[in-house]
């Protein structure tokens, strides 16, 4: 069963040699090898995913603690994303990347992030998928002050102590958690000793809690959200469509594993931390949106709009039943490929134009009619208008807000997710209205054609469609997902 | 008896007496039986442990066959001799990594005296990890003191001269106190032998005499050693001492000679006292709060710090803060979990001043952060083993430093009065740690237009190239396999009992 480990380690060692590689491969070369790379990572990942029934015991850390491998429905799913959006920003960059230096570099870090990111998802109990959390940090910080400026080593400085803060505060758990479960196994309804539940039941809550601020930095949730709007603005825009669409979902993978496969939802359900959880999210989307509404700079706005979606779903998974659960599942998929295009498109605007400012870019939608057609589609998905991914994921979301048993939070919810979704509405669409619509005295005279090339208008046309099949054909996923969801709630 | 219960003696004996020739050998040839020492030394120490794990129990040597209480005695179990092949396989690996470096720092002529201090250096750990014999402890800490002052000083600069000074002024301090508490154990129990002092000991506390003096003696005992291994607030002398003195000198002197000091104090705590009577005297609670000082403000030290060399110095006075903490917790896992970290520490500290010395070699040999930007590209080699060595003192995951961070909070997790503060400080040191060595890394790694630097390529460096994959090597064999370390850990400290 040693496929489970190729598409984590072959990445790696490709990542690991051309870093080492002394020679100065010509572009021509680079970007075949790494394509091919990531075109074998993504076609290892999908074998993997849909030949491995077993589980895989790679070897034993401690006496107890093993590095372990198992593959369920929340591994597909993540797994899945991570191959569509790594593939889709990779072909992105080599376009991209013209205009920047040490493209080696950077291709040897996106692909070790990719194999560290198979890895999380493939991660079968909680120390492995602690193990390779700090891997991911550590291999996407690099992707993060790429550009070397002061402001991005800052950046990424900044990035990667919110990151260690946070898996360390997950880490004070986890210490607790070897002693009191009988396995650190994923294993749906929690593992924690029933005893030990009842006995320091308070003390729990409280890890939980620790659990969640932790791993809900990665996520960008209120208050440890501050990295995120300042590392994604400085990385290079494949790294931040990466960042924003699958690497951040690691905080969200992670909550999922913590809160529903080792504390059990049983025990979370009805208690403060449940509380505080959805008052902390809520909080995030509503602050989230409002940033992003008052933010100039481009990137930075879908930063900040990033914040306030992955709150979306982390008030979905707080919510704790099978409506809210999937509208979270839901929203991860919809969300990864809507901001993965977003990004791109932003990276395909600085690259043709170099500006950056949304004030700046009146007239856009003439000039690059494809990548903005693409980026209006998906922003309305995003807002959440039908027949779009985002409506279906926060259907979901609100239903489940609703039937929940949550206190005043069950219309406070909705409520507040609406108001965002007006917001979202009003921070994405001016580009759109600027670009399309310029007013009477834009010189049309001036206006030329610069459609950027197919190496990037193609994936991000891929990535929009596949944003709008979601909205179109739900059920798919969603059947897939109830017989599993069940068994979580 | 077996001829391989001989080893342990023929050790010391052997590093002893090779010190003396190499007085009168020319440098290159005194290099050579430096190495040949350490390797035999090594060599018979890993024998030694393959057939203490076959028997399964300690042994005691009587040298000259005089039988206790007026014989010396020298005693072996799996730990000692665990101990004693990890100090040469450091000790070999540190003298290879720094030989290029001797030339700049060392006056060709005195060379050998630099191996017979390596030399007698050997011979005084070994001593410390073997002998079971109280005073002959106290006369090898001395030679162990001259030898590593003479390391220090051998290099000669103001500052180093300076360093030598502050350390022998605070190591006599730390060996006079032991040597009082020697005395007035001595007094109380009229042996020197450890296992018939524990005895006497175990009497006198049971009977509830002399209670007074018996902490006293064991408080002094401890106060010396810590004040030896640089415990904070004792470890004024220490960046000086690490940051000046030759790269080899430095990697010697923070991963083993401290370790040297602690190992004792460990056989102190087990073999003379006993490891329930320490545990109920408050002594362990002062180890404790020290410690957790110590991590926290070693840290603080180093990140205030502007040079590389005294940073990484810096950072050992929290590393050591971590394994006093481990003491402080008084339950057999924390200790298991300072052991643990002796060996761990000493790989990777010992990594970082080798590999720091790599660094600055192609900066113009300065040691300030604002000329070692780009170093890591200049110097590939010595760029990735100080990146590996400082992900494994933040604690990442496959790496030593995670193992020894795991077992310390599984440790502490047991121990109800203890666990919140050993926590919190754990983590603060942890992110503490993360700011200093990351930072670095940054820095050896952040782009410069700077090229009047030269780069070194793998043919001009070829044995410290080697050196540094080997530590990292060991680092890593010690963060995955940790638990046929552990168990050997465990095994030894029953032997002991």
């Amino acid at each position: 069963m040693y496929l489970i480990l190729l598409p984590i380690l072959f990445p790696i060692l490709a990542g690991v040699c051309l870093l080492v590689c002394r020679k100065d491969l010509s572009r021509k070369l680079l970007t075949v090898t790494t394509g091919t790379c990531l075109v074998i990572t993504g076609a290892l990942a999908i074998t993997a995913l849909t030949r491995v029934k077993q589980d895989f015991t790679l070897f034993y850390l401690t006496r107890t603690l093993p590095v372990y491998f198992h593959i369920d429905q929340i591994s597909i799913l993540f797994s899945l994303l991570t191959v569509i959006v790594f593939l889709c920003a990779g072909f992105f960059s080599f376009a991209y990347m013209k205009h920047e230096q040490k493209e080696k570099r950077y291709y040897g870090y996106y692909l070790m992030a990719f194999g560290v990111l198979n890895g999380l998802c493939f991660a079968g109990n909680l120390i492995t998928f602690y193990l390779f959390f700090e891997l991911l940090t550590l291999s996407s910080f690099p992707l993060v002050l790429h550009t070397g400026s002061k402001e991005a080593i800052m950046a990424g400085l900044k990035y990667l102590f919110y990151s260690l803060c946070g898996a360390y505060a997950s880490l004070f758990g986890i210490y607790f958690l070897c002693q009191n479960c009988d396995t650190l196994t994923f294993t749906a309804g929690g593992v924690l000793q029933v005893s030990a539940a009842s006995k320091d039941g308070s003390f729990f809550l409280f890890l939980a809690f620790m659990m969640i601020l932790g791993f809900g930095v990665k996520a960008g949730m209120f208050p440890m959200h501050a990295w995120l709007p300042t590392a994604h603005p400085a990385a290079p825009a494949p790294a931040s469509a990466t960042l924003s669409a699958v690497i951040v979902k690691a905080g969200v993978l992670a909550l999922i594993r913590v809160i529903y496969y080792i504390f059990g939802a049983d025990f979370i359900r009805g208690t403060w931390v449940q509380t505080t959880w959805l008052a902390l999210a809520l909080v995030t989307v509503f602050m989230g949106s409002m940033l992003a509404y008052r933010e100039p700079v481009l990137k930075k706005r879908l930063a900040y709009s990033t914040v306030s979606q992955l709150s979306y779903i982390l008030f979905g998974l707080a919510v704790m039943n099978e409506e809210a659960f999937t509208g979270s599942l839901l929203h991860v998929l919809a969300h990864g490929f809507i901001k993965g295009t977003l990004f791109l498109t932003a990276g395909a605007i600085i690259y043709t134009t170099g500006k950056t400012k949304v004030d700046e870019l009146r007239g856009i939608g003439k000039e690059m009619p494809l990548t903005m057609w693409c980026y209006t589609i998906v922003s309305l998905g995003l807002i959440g208008i039908p027949p779009t991914g985002g409506f279906v994921s926060k259907w979901y979301l609100a239903i489940g807000g609703l039937a929940g048993d949550i206190g005043i939070f069950r219309y406070l919810g909705p409520a507040i997710l609406l108001v965002s979704a007006l917001l979202t509405a009003g921070y994405l669409l001016p580009l759109t209205i600027r670009g399309f619509f310029p007013g009477t005295d834009y010189d049309y005279q001036t206006l030329q054609k610069r459609e950027p090339c197919p190496l990037m208008t193609i994936p991000i046309l891929f990535m929009t469609i596949l944003s709008v099949l979601i909205g179109l054909f739900p059920t798919v996923i969603v059947d897939t997902l109830t017989d599993f969801v069940s068994t979580l709630i | 008896m077996d001829f391989v219960c001989n080893f342990p003696f023929f050790s010391i004996l052997l590093s002893l007496f090779s010190g003396t020739i190499c007085s009168i050998l020319p440098g290159r040839a005194a290099k050579v039986v430096n190495r040949i020492v350490i390797a035999a030394v090594g060599v018979m120490s890993g024998i030694l442990l393959v057939y203490l794990l076959g028997t399964g129990e300690s042994f005691v040597y009587w040298m000259g066959h005089f039988p206790a209480p007026w014989g010396n005695e020298i005693r072996a179990g799996v730990l000692e001799a665990g101990m004693a092949l990890f100090f040469c396989i450091i000790m070999y690996l540190s003298m290879a990594g720094g030989a290029h470096k001797l030339f700049d720092e060392v006056e060709e002529s005195k060379h050998n005296l630099y191996y017979i201090l390596i030399n007698l250096l050997l011979s005084s750990l070994l001593a410390l990890v073997y002998t079971n014999d109280m005073f002959t402890a106290y006369v090898f800490v001395e030679i162990n003191t001259i030898s590593a002052c003479g390391l220090i000083m051998i290099r000669q600069v103001g500052r180093t001269i300076e360093a030598a000074v502050r350390y022998m002024i605070m190591s006599l301090l730390g060996s006079g106190l032991l040597l009082f508490g020697l005395c007035i154990m001595y007094d109380l129990t009229g042996h020197l032998l450890m296992s018939n002092i524990k005895e006497s000991v175990s009497v006198l506390i049971q009977t509830g005499e002399y209670q007074i003096p018996l902490i006293v003696s064991v408080a002094l005992m401890c106060v010396g050693l810590c004040i030896k291994s640089a415990l904070f607030p004792f470890h004024a002398w220490l960046p000086d001492a690490y940051g000046y003195s030759t790269v080899s000198s430095a990697a010697i002197l923070s991963s083993l000679v401290s370790k040297g000091y602690i190992f004792l104090l460990i056989k102190i705590i087990y073999r003379v006292i006993g490891f329930d009577i320490f545990n109920n005297t408050r002594i362990i609670d002062v180890l404790f709060v020290f410690g957790l000082m110590g991590m926290i403000f070693g840290s603080l030290s180093a990140i205030k710090e502007n040079d590389i060399r005294r940073m990484i110095a810096f950072s050992s006075v929290a590393q050591i803060g971590y394994i006093y903490m481990g003491f402080g917790m008084g339950t057999q896992a924390g200790m298991v979990a300072s052991i643990f970290h002796i060996l761990s520490h000493a790989a990777t500290k010992s990594l970082l001043f080798i590999a720091a010395i790599g660094l600055t070699e192609v900066s113009g040999g300065s040691r300030k952060f604002i000329d070692l930007t780009g170093a890591g590209y200049r110097n590939k080699w010595a760029g990735v083993a100080f990146t590996a060595g400082s992900l494994s003192m933040v604690g990442v995951p496959l790496f030593s430093g995670f193992i020894s961070k795991l077992l310390f909070a599984q440790a502490a997790v047991q121990v109800e009065g203890k666990m919140l503060a050993a926590l919190i400080v754990l983590g603060i040191s942890t992110v503490l740690n993360a700011i200093y060595f990351m930072k670095t890394v940054i820095r050896i790694y952040a782009v410069t237009g700077d090229t009047s630097y030269p780069c070194i390529t793998f043919k001009d460096m070829k044995v410290h190239a080697v050196v540094l994959v080997l530590f990292v090597i060991v680092n890593i064999l010690l963060g995955v396999s940790s638990q046929p370390v552990v168990n050997m850990i465990e095994q030894g400290l029953a032997m002991f009992a």
